[in-house]
């Protein structure tokens, strides 16, 4: 497997606050990571230091390009959404085509009109004429004409409503991703993208918190509903994280054997976002 | 690069629709200001009859092409003066309102560099401006002229004499277009300092441009008793090293009146001059440190 995305030791700061906080991982070819972490945890901080748009101390290779200093050079092979709202206002669609057309080597004008075919984006239209939607389907179709290796997805659907981020993942599953492309994304919605992704990274407080491998995650996690003198006893394998469920005790263990907790009530793989939780909470305890 | 350059600059010009509405609306004004004017006129019959037999019979060739030369250039001054307040606003814009509504996320996510990006506005700035301009006075000139054709042909005199023969077109555009590409270079210290301020600034462009321009002259006066910013600023308004007379001297009333033989526009204009000029050049780079500054700002903000 080769690594698109390696950094070593990669910190960033703003003043005293450390944004990204020597951060080490590996992103390999062909995969679908996750990274989430709460708000002001660090991560548009890492995804912009990943795309260039910042420097930051420590090694970080992309594409074994250094990113900040040979962006022209990377932002050819990668793209990005950072949010929806970014796509100019005053631009025409037939504008924004020609303009791609003439500064990126890898995007195919062909591609981008197929894609906008499916949707109501008419041609002529203005960004500003677009709804929300419709303009994340104008860059959608933009970024998936882009012969890319390397896909990063900030927040790409904040604001939509249910049916379109459905489709956004449908489309980015169906006509994008084929095994040979890598896509990063982070988004609140851990849920949706729960069964798309490969690979899963927390972030808090500027460190990274996990980082696995989706197939790896119930060796290592499970979580445990229990009451009574059984929850007692389960408590004092050293829970993570332990919540209150309709007068039960959810408890979520790492690196605990899973027939140790078997007897003590039903145990099961922790949803995403809930392991979220216990990680980010049971760091904070 | 080249291709890069015509995209980025493409995309100036459909963002900034003013660059050409600007020079049409002022075409536009003067047109119907001149056609109100000879509406107006043709009521006082008696008056322009004699105007016109003594433009077409006293007057020699050399009169008629000065009085329609300063008839244009007079025209084209107010087509300069817009572009140049156009050009202001061009640049306090070009770098913060795409820092405003976040589409710089987005152009910085395409393969083009910060440095392409500002070269592309400075370009726009200080060659696509003048040129859109001259091409709009150009065509403004020739409905100008076709206008007071038909005013003197309906009065009874002959155009194709009075004007066509005697207009110094080629002389009045060669120079305008010279006098709007230096002019630009002459004062391109602002365009640089404004695109700085147009990539830097968190608000109010047009307030953190100017007032640097107002209250560092009076600082160092103040505090040094010197003035050579002050001065420095002045001599770019006043001191276009681009002419081979003085204007002073040239403009001087009577002596104007007196002649009797044709200006030739372009014979005023020394090339070799503006070329040779220390000034022209420690202009250039002044703007090119501010215009540094702008890529700096634009690539190591890092700003959402």
């Amino acid at each position: 497997m080769t690594s698109l995305v390696t950094a070593r030791n990669v910190s960033k700061r703003f003043g005293d606050v450390h944004a990204v906080d020597n951060v080490s991982f590996e992103i390999e070819k062909g995969k679908i990571m996750g990274l989430f972490g709460p708000n002001g945890a660090g991560k548009t901080t890492l995804l912009k230091a990943v795309l260039g748009l910042t420097d930051c101390e420590g090694q970080l290779s992309v594409l074994g390009l250094d990113p900040f200093k040979q962006r022209k050079e990377l932002i050819q092979n990668i793209c990005f959404i950072a949010d929806v709202a970014v796509l100019p206002r005053w631009i025409k669609v037939t504008q924004l085509l020609d303009f791609m057309e003439a500064t990126h080597p890898n995007f195919s004008r062909q591609r981008a009109e197929e894609l906008l075919s499916h949707t109501k984006v008419r041609s002529d239209a203005k960004v500003r004429e677009l709804s929300k939607g419709m303009v994340t389907q104008l860059h959608l179709s933009i970024i998936m004409a882009i012969d890319a290796k390397l896909l990063i997805l900030d927040e790409p659907t904040l604001g939509l409503d249910i049916i379109f981020r459905k489709e956004f993942y449908a489309n980015l599953l169906n006509d994008y991703f084929d095994g040979e492309r890598t896509i990063l994304i982070t988004t609140h919605q851990v849920e949706e993208i729960e069964n798309l992704m490969t690979d899963i990274m927390f972030i808090n407080d500027g460190k990274i918190i996990l980082d696995s491998s989706m197939e790896a995650l119930p060796e290592i996690y499970i979580e445990l509903m229990t009451a009574g003198e059984s929850a007692d006893k389960a408590r004092q394998l050293g829970p993570l994280h332990e919540r209150d469920v309709f007068g039960k005790k959810v408890m979520t263990f790492e690196g605990v054997d899973r027939e140790r907790l078997a007897g003590l009530g039903d145990a099961h793989t922790p949803s995403v976002a809930d392991l979220f939780v216990a990680k980010v909470k049971g760091a904070a305890a | 690069m080249i291709s890069n350059q015509i995209a980025l600059v493409r995309r100036e010009l459909w963002e900034h629709r003013s660059l050409y509405v600007t020079p049409a609306v002022v075409a536009l004004v003067m047109t119907l200001m001149l056609l109100t004017g000879y509406i107006f006129a043709s009521g006082y019959e008696e008056l322009v009859d004699i105007g016109i037999v003594g433009a077409q019979n006293i007057m020699g060739d050399g009169h008629r092409r000065m009085a329609l030369g300063a008839f244009l250039i007079g025209n084209t001054v107010v087509f300069i003066l817009a572009s140049g307040v156009l050009t202001v606003f061009y640049c306090l814009d070009a770098l913060y309102a795409e820092r405003k509504d976040k589409s710089i996320l987005f152009w910085r996510s395409l393969p083009v560099t910060d440095a392409e990006t500002i070269i592309s506005k400075l370009l726009t700035a200080l060659l696509v401006i003048p040129l859109i301009t001259f091409g709009v006075v150009v065509i403004a000139h020739l409905v100008n002229l076709v206008l007071t054709s038909i005013f003197v042909s309906i009065e009874g005199g002959s155009p194709a004499f009075m004007i066509w023969q005697s207009a110094p077109l080629l002389d009045v555009w060669a120079t305008v277009l010279i006098v709007m590409l230096a002019l630009p270079i002459w004062l391109s210290p602002f365009a640089g300092w404004f695109l700085f301020v147009s990539a830097w600034t968190k608000r109010s462009p047009l307030l953190t441009a100017f007032l640097p321009l107002v209250i560092v002259p009076m600082l160092e006066y103040f505090i040094l008793r010197t003035h050579f910013i002050g001065d420095a600023i002045d001599e770019r308004f006043t001191q276009l090293p681009l002419f081979s007379v003085d204007p002073e001297v040239f403009f001087d009333e009577k002596a104007l009146a007196a002649r009797t033989d044709a200006i030739n526009l372009l014979e005023l204009v020394d090339l070799g001059k503006f070329l040779s000029s220390p000034g022209v050049w420690l202009g250039l780079v002044v703007c090119g440190l501010f215009a540094i500054a702008a890529i700096y700002v634009r690539r190591y903000r890092g700003e959402s």
